[in-house]
């Protein structure tokens, strides 16, 4: 401080007997270059390498939190009315619940005078969960009439598969939210908190709100992915045959359309498959078997109608329930 | 430094975003000012004056404002996809401040790096990707020029 700097300026000029006078004045703030600060700063870097980053932190411990505002704003983003208690009853996970009881057994409060006063999300998400598999099941197969059932059953299970719903959670802002008893949420954990929150917004719109919800953030994550990326067939040609035989039309004979390069390392064979010297389909692969399989997988998809030049998904607003009993998914 | 040293990214939105509906992706914002300090007269003005109205522009983003003793007044802006923006604001007017805002409304969270094309589709053609085959008659064999025109290239 100021009486510090003059008492050692007055130092200077009186001698010595008057800076052993000075030794004893503590100052309570140093604005100059602190000594201790290079030490303190090196022993902190060592720490950090040492003992590694800090373990993340849930956003609702980090300054600037306000969980009320934070519910309302999560339903107007989305646009949807949700009831909020029904909300934040979806977010609550049971694993949070166990998590706070005994919390309070161990602070020896006892139950009646501190009753956790809170549900849990485990009925929400069954019906989330149950309603959003009858609905993408629905949408598949009115979107694509010709997918046979386990072809509909395999698009609905990666939908409905962890890495998808964490992703589009993820991306929702639905993990600051969730009352968890971990940090980071496990995967199952969160993905039983969207299905909660599916089944709040089923409770609290009904279903043809939901509909369009879940066609807007799950149906959207079909764009862009392969039929056969979603379903792994072992055996297209035998497929292939199937289908063809159920739909009487002559069984498929390969041919060797086009080749080059046979003899290097890199050769391409392109097999086109003719039923009664129509050609059903043509595929390119690096030996004749894969030729073979690749021109099946080909007219697997034109059959199915899920070519990558499909008519796109529907997702005008408000208009989804009408549009794809219409659509014909026409190829060729 | 050059593009190849530095990040980039190819144009994307998050969740396939504005396919089925428009989600603001800004999920909240921090005001961090001081309350005597010169360096937030701007922000002090904006907070007196614009920022209800933009809290009540943007129902789906929480606005929070927080007086603290700081020499730099800050923005911290976080979005959906986790990502956190931070703008300082120090001796900025309260117009600009609510342009700053806008902009960051307006913002997806990616990162702003280059990009390195202006253009992305998940359906790049319709009739199918040109390859040498194409329009060619089926022949097994190295791809020679065809002579002259035949019945099959007319």
């Amino acid at each position: 401080m100021a009486s510090g700097y003059l008492l050692n300026r007055g130092a200077l000029t009186l001698g010595i007997h008057c800076q052993r006078a000075c030794r004893n004045i503590s100052l309570s703030q140093v604005r100059e270059k602190k000594r201790w600060m290079k030490a303190y700063t090196y022993l902190m870097a060592k720490k950090l390498k040492l003992e590694g980053p800090p373990p993340p932190t849930p956003r609702s411990q980090q300054p600037h939190w306000d969980y009320h505002a934070e519910v309302q704003a999560f339903t107007h983003r989305l646009h949807e009315n949700f009831s909020l208690e029904l909300l934040k009853t979806a977010f609550i996970n049971p694993c949070y619940l166990q998590m706070e009881q005994e919390k309070r057994k161990g602070l020896g409060v006892e139950s009646e005078t501190a009753a956790l006063v809170l549900k849990d999300n485990v009925q929400l998400s069954k019906k989330g969960s149950a309603f959003t598999e009858s609905f993408l099941t629905d949408w598949c197969r009115a979107s694509f009439p010709s997918l046979p059932a386990i072809g509909v059953e395999s698009i609905v299970g990666h939908l409905t598969s962890p890495a998808v719903i964490t992703y589009v959670a993820r991306n929702l802002g639905i993990e600051d939210l969730t009352m968890s008893a971990e940090f980071p949420v496990p995967d199952d954990v969160l993905c039983s908190t969207f299905m909660a929150v599916i089944g709040a917004l089923q409770e609290s719109s009904g279903a043809e709100r939901t509909g369009l919800f879940l066609r807007d953030f799950l149906v959207t994550q079909l764009i862009g992915k392969d039929l056969f990326d979603m379903w792994t067939v072992v055996n297209p040609m035998g497929l292939l045959v199937e289908e063809l035989t159920k739909r009487k039309i002559p069984l498929p004979e390969p041919r060797l359309i086009r080749s080059a390069g046979a003899s290097t390392v890199l050769p391409l064979y392109f097999v086109g498959l003719y039923s009664d010297k129509k050609l059903l389909a043509q595929g390119p692969g690096e030996t004749l078997a894969a030729a073979e399989e690749e021109a099946a997988r080909v007219a697997l998809r034109k059959l199915y109608g899920y070519t990558e030049s499909h008519r796109p998904f529907d997702f005008s607003p408000q208009q989804q329930h009408q549009q794809p009993f219409i659509q014909s998914v026409a190829s060729n | 430094m050059t593009s190849r040293g530095t990040p980039s990214r190819f144009l994307r939105s998050v969740l396939q975003n504005g396919v089925g509906r428009y989600v603001c992706q800004l999920k909240r914002i921090s005001i961090v000012f001081s309350k005597k300090a010169q360096s937030s007269l701007g922000v002090r003005d904006f907070i007196e004056e614009g920022v209800v109205d933009y809290a009540n522009k943007n129902p789906g983003t929480v606005v929070y404002v927080s007086p603290q003793p700081c020499r730099v007044p800050k923005i911290v802006a976080e979005y959906l996809n986790g990502n956190v923006r931070e703008e300082t604001i120090t001796s900025k007017t309260s117009q600009q401040i609510s342009e700053l805002l806008t902009k960051l409304t307006n913002q997806s969270g990616l990162e702003i790096i280059r990009i390195r094309k202006p253009f992305h589709t998940d359906s790049p053609s319709i009739q199918g990707l040109w390859h040498p085959f194409t329009n060619r008659p089926p022949s097994i064999g190295p791809i020679r020029p065809t002579k002259g025109l035949t019945k099959e290239n007319v």
